[in-house]
């Protein structure tokens, strides 16, 4: 038992069974695409159709049978000959018959010149510039893409280009062109080709058999494109740009915060990470960088589909991608809410150190990032940590704020020193206040301080700072080294070092404490002496220039050494001092 | 690749030659025609025919006229337009010049 459809040829109606239809049905779009959409391709395939209802028809009549079946249509297409041979016999019979009559008709030029360099408007993103390009030097099109995309991420260097090439290369609008820009030679054939290209469903012609089947993907593919548009696609393309940009430099931030884990210094480290151990660190920096990244690549690949009509992502891969951007996440927040535990608690231990008592004190900074010999072996022995330039870096610490207390004339002037710490008890922020190494050097009437704390090894950032408080009598003088003053809170270095007539070439600054703190030795500039002193300097430097001067129009004073020359035009007079030497 | 270029161009000729010649003899419908190519052993296949008509058709080297058929749709029956004689008549000069061309360069051939 089988499904019969009916089907209606030239007017006539068969019944026939659901295989045999569906085996004709391909055999006439193949004919339908071999042949093309021309007036006289037409004619052809009415006169196939009518044949075929001939056949179909003397069968009916000499089986005595009412219905077509697999078996006649099969021998039915036997008989006319399947698209292969045709392309085999019209290599032999056609070609040449229409290459005159197309070539007069569509190609100015008889002779094959070879590929020509133009837009393909079958094949485009923006202006078929790529495809074009791709059909010139006969590879795919999406290789020109990703090397244009290239180009744009350099510099943007590619958006030019294709903006001069789209000028440039006219548009293949004719078949003839299309088959120039491909390199074919014009003839019936590849005109064939071409008009296969744009074969539409044969429901005109086999109106019972008449479903139209598409290309899918590609007619899906043009619509997606259609409805985008060139504004869409703008957009999208700058997208791309962005979310490639923006994946490029997430992978180089990466990478380089990843060389400082291991080992390979460079300034690219992204602050709060020093807050963490190096394996928590490796950890987290790659779980930020997961978290970022996957959205933008999801964005990425997105726009890579739209654009170029690519395959969807494996869904296995997405899904896993997913997974990972969700891990990412939970894991990132984990890390902050540890990392903010291990500041919860903090500790500060007090150091008093006496210091000699002088008229003057000098307080200057000593940058201990210049070691000498003797240093770097005390530095060795307490921290057990060898030291060059390099490495010290990691081990210095400058949150260092000084503060300047009066206390009796007569009492014995000392440092306070205050080190500080966090950490998850109060006991481990405790542990790393007294890591800290901190501690000022006199030398007589110089006190040293030294530029950096030093950490031991692997200690974790964690917000350490010293506070220093010198007490000094009421009275003393005070004179502080102008590299010292980033150091200095509460006063105004600036504001006394300006009081000096040099100003910002002031190497030091000089002080006095007083009951309410230190107060600038140096007076104020008076106003008025700066203004006369600008008034002279004006004046002296009118006189300098006085070598060349008109008083009146056209009279010129001239000024030679010992000799003046003084020209009036008007009343045609000229004074010379000059000595008549004979 | 050389030697079935040539025979593609030999037979090309040829074939509209033997079209013309076979109705020239008078009116015939289309599958009478593959029949005699058959026989002649020049085409296989019914599918390939009607291009060529249809050209030569274009062409007014020839003409139709539809008939009633008892089995079926009215038939094409093809005759040969004066120009066709015409070109027809050209293409047996050509061909007897052909072949005199063919064999004068046989001939001596050994094989």
């Amino acid at each position: 038992m089988n499904k019969t459809i009916i089907i209606n040829i030239n007017s006539i109606v068969f019944h026939i069974e659901e295989d045999a239809y569906d085996t004709l049905r391909s055999y006439m779009i193949d004919i339908k695409k071999h042949f093309g959409n021309t007036a006289e391709s037409k004619e052809i395939l009415e006169d196939i159709e009518n044949r075929i209802a001939e056949m179909f028809n003397e069968r009916i009549q000499t089986g005595r049978k009412e219905v077509i079946n697999l078996d006649d249509v099969q021998q039915v297409i036997e008989q006319m000959g399947r698209v292969s041979d045709f392309e085999e016999s019209e290599a032999v019979t056609v070609e040449e018959g229409f290459r005159d009559e197309q070539q007069t008709r569509q190609a100015p030029h008889v002779e094959y010149v070879g590929k020509k360099l133009m837009r393909d408007p079958d094949d485009k993103m923006l202006g078929g510039v790529c495809s074009g390009l791709a059909h010139y030097f006969g590879i795919e099109p999406v290789w020109i893409r990703i090397l244009l995309v290239l180009f744009v991420l350099i510099g943007g260097s590619g958006i030019l280009a294709y903006i001069i090439l789209w000028i440039v290369m006219p548009i293949a609008e004719t078949r003839a062109d299309k088959m120039a820009m491909r390199g074919e030679e014009p003839n019936l054939q590849n005109f064939k080709k071409s008009y296969d290209e744009k074969a539409k469903g044969f429901s005109e012609t086999l109106s019972g058999a008449g479903e139209r089947v598409g290309s899918g993907v590609r007619t899906a593919g043009n619509l997606v494109s259609g409805c985008l548009g060139l504004i869409g696609k703008m957009i999208a393309w700058i997208m791309l740009i962005f979310a490639g940009l923006n994946l490029l430099g997430l992978f180089i931030f990466y990478m380089f915060n990843m060389m400082n884990f291991f080992g390979l210094e460079n300034p690219m480290f992204f602050p709060p990470l020093k807050g963490l151990a190096t394996n928590d660190g490796i950890i987290a920096l790659t779980f930020g960088f997961l978290a970022i990244a996957i959205p933008f690549f999801a964005l990425f690949f997105w726009l890579i589909r739209v654009l170029f009509k690519t395959d969807k992502i494996n869904s296995y891969l997405s899904l896993t991608m997913f997974a990972v951007w969700i891990v990412s996440i939970v894991a990132i927040v984990y890390y902050c809410i540890a990392a903010s535990q291990d500041f919860r608690e903090e500790s500060t231990i007090n150091v008093q150190k006496n210091i000699q008592p002088q008229e003057i004190y000098y307080f200057t900074e000593k940058d201990i990032r210049v070691l000498d010999a003797s240093e770097q072996d005390s530095l060795k022995s307490k921290f057990n940590i060898q030291l060059d330039g390099q490495d010290l870096r990691n081990y210095l610490h400058r949150d260092i704020s000084i503060y300047f207390e009066s206390i009796d004339s007569l009492s014995q002037p000392y440092i306070q020193y205050s080190y500080s710490a966090k950490g998850k008890t109060y006991q481990l922020a405790s542990e790393r206040a007294d890591n800290i190494a901190y501690e000022g050097i006199q030398e007589d009437q110089t006190i040293l301080f030294p530029s950096h704390f030093l950490l031991k090894k692997n200690a974790l950032d964690r917000d350490q700072r010293v506070r220093v408080v010198v007490y000094l009598p009421q009275g003393a003088k005070v004179v502080l080294q102008r590299n010292i003053e980033s150091k200095i809170r509460d006063i105004s270095y600036w504001e006394c070092q300006n009081n000096y007539p040099n100003g910002g070439q002031q190497k030091y600054t000089e002080w006095t404490m007083s009951s309410t703190g230190l107060l600038c030795a140096q007076l104020p500039k008076p106003k008025k002496e700066e203004e006369q002193e600008e008034k002279d300097e004006v004046e002296s430097r009118r006189e300098a220039s006085l070598d060349n001067v008109a008083i009146e129009k056209d009279s010129v004073i001239h000024i030679d050494g010992s000799n003046v020359t003084i020209e009036v035009k008007d009343k045609n007079v000229k004074i010379n001092t000059k000595k008549e030497d004979s | 690749m050389i030697a079935e270029n040539t025979q593609t161009q030999m037979r090309k000729g040829i074939l509209e030659y033997c079209i013309l010649s076979i109705i020239s003899r008078g009116e015939i419908y289309a599958s009478d025609i593959i029949g005699e190519l058959k026989k002649a052993q020049l085409l296989v296949v019914e599918g390939t025919l009607y291009p060529l008509l249809t050209r030569l058709k274009n062409n007014q080297l020839l003409s139709y006229t539809w008939k009633e058929s008892t089995s079926g749709p009215p038939r094409k029956y093809y005759q040969v337009t004066a120009e066709g004689r015409a070109v027809l008549a050209r293409l047996d000069v050509t061909w007897k010049e052909l072949v005199f061309a063919v064999e004068t360069s046989l001939q001596g051939r050994n094989d």
